[in-house]
């Protein structure tokens, strides 16, 4: 890859850690190309007078970049800094179907992503 | 140049939009840039034009308001030709007119179009046509009853 700027933005990564499945991103989008599943775990209670909680668990997050405009709503909607700008850009694919990105590929951009600290 | 010089912007009445357009021109703004328009609801359809002086590097920004039901404007392509194709898409995606104009077909729309898609009132049908990823709620893998935004409820629009 040529030398560009750290925070060139080229592909959208995933902090897998960091979803909480919100749905924010995915109503933001106005290419609808963001698709998530997910749903809910109960933990247990633990200790005296402590509720079970509830917490939602993701089961899979995708970006079609063959709809994708690069807009990067999501990211700024995102409330949770979940979603980062990349600098990668190499991500043709021969197949249409290659450029929707599951929550593997997604995640995997990380990588490049600038420290933010 | 300031910003301001990009963005000023003159607002005429329907009646002065030709003349406001020569005027311009004559003062060296021979470039015709783009003319299109926006719904701007109760004060009917506002239609702007951008026309750009080559020697001055300097834009001027032109605009009037129409009425949403039948506005008429008189065409700018006297003064430029190539304001033909902007005239034709503004016509038939905001449901005005432009008088005198030498071709006046829909530019993009399939003939037998009803509906004027870039009006505030015009549902977008092909958001229902696909399921909306939004509808799902948090924890959820099934889309719920959630309706994407700008589609009114089912059995209220549409045949």
């Amino acid at each position: 890859m040529t030398a560009l700027p750290d925070r060139s933005r080229g592909v959208i990564a995933l902090r897998e850690e960091s979803c909480t499945s919100c749905m924010v991103c995915a109503r933001e989008c106005p290419d609808w190309c963001i698709y998530i599943d997910s749903h809910k775990e109960t933990e247990p209670a633990t200790g005296e007078g402590a509720r079970p909680k509830t917490r939602h668990v993701l089961d899979r997050f995708a970006i079609d970049y063959a709809l994708c405009m690069y807009c990067g709503i999501c990211i700024e909607v995102c409330p949770w800094d979940a979603l980062f700008w990349s600098p990668e850009y190499d991500h043709a694919a021969g197949d249409v179907l290659g450029l929707t990105h599951e929550r593997e590929t997604l995640v995997t951009w990380m990588r490049s992503v600038p420290s933010v600290d | 140049m300031t910003l301001d010089d990009f963005a000023a912007t003159r607002d005429v009445p329907s009646d002065d939009w030709y003349e406001a357009a020569s005027e311009l021109k004559g003062s060296g703004h021979d470039f015709f840039d783009w003319l299109s328009a926006y719904d701007d609801s109760d004060a009917g359809v506002a239609v702007v034009a951008r026309i750009w002086s080559v020697r001055d590097r300097h834009g001027a920004m032109l605009r009037t308001r129409v009425a949403r039901e039948g506005g008429l404007l008189p065409t700018l392509t006297t003064l430029w030709e190539g304001a033909a194709w902007h005239e034709r898409e503004t016509a038939e995606m905001f449901g005005i007119g432009f008088t005198g104009h030498p071709d006046p077909r829909p530019l993009l729309l399939p003939d037998g179009f009803d509906g004027h898609p870039l009006r505030k009132e015009f549902v977008l049908a092909s958001r229902v046509a696909k399921e909306w990823p939004g509808a799902k709620e948090p924890g959820e893998s099934v889309a719920g009853r959630k309706r994407p935004p700008g589609v009114p409820p089912a059995g209220t629009w549409g045949s």
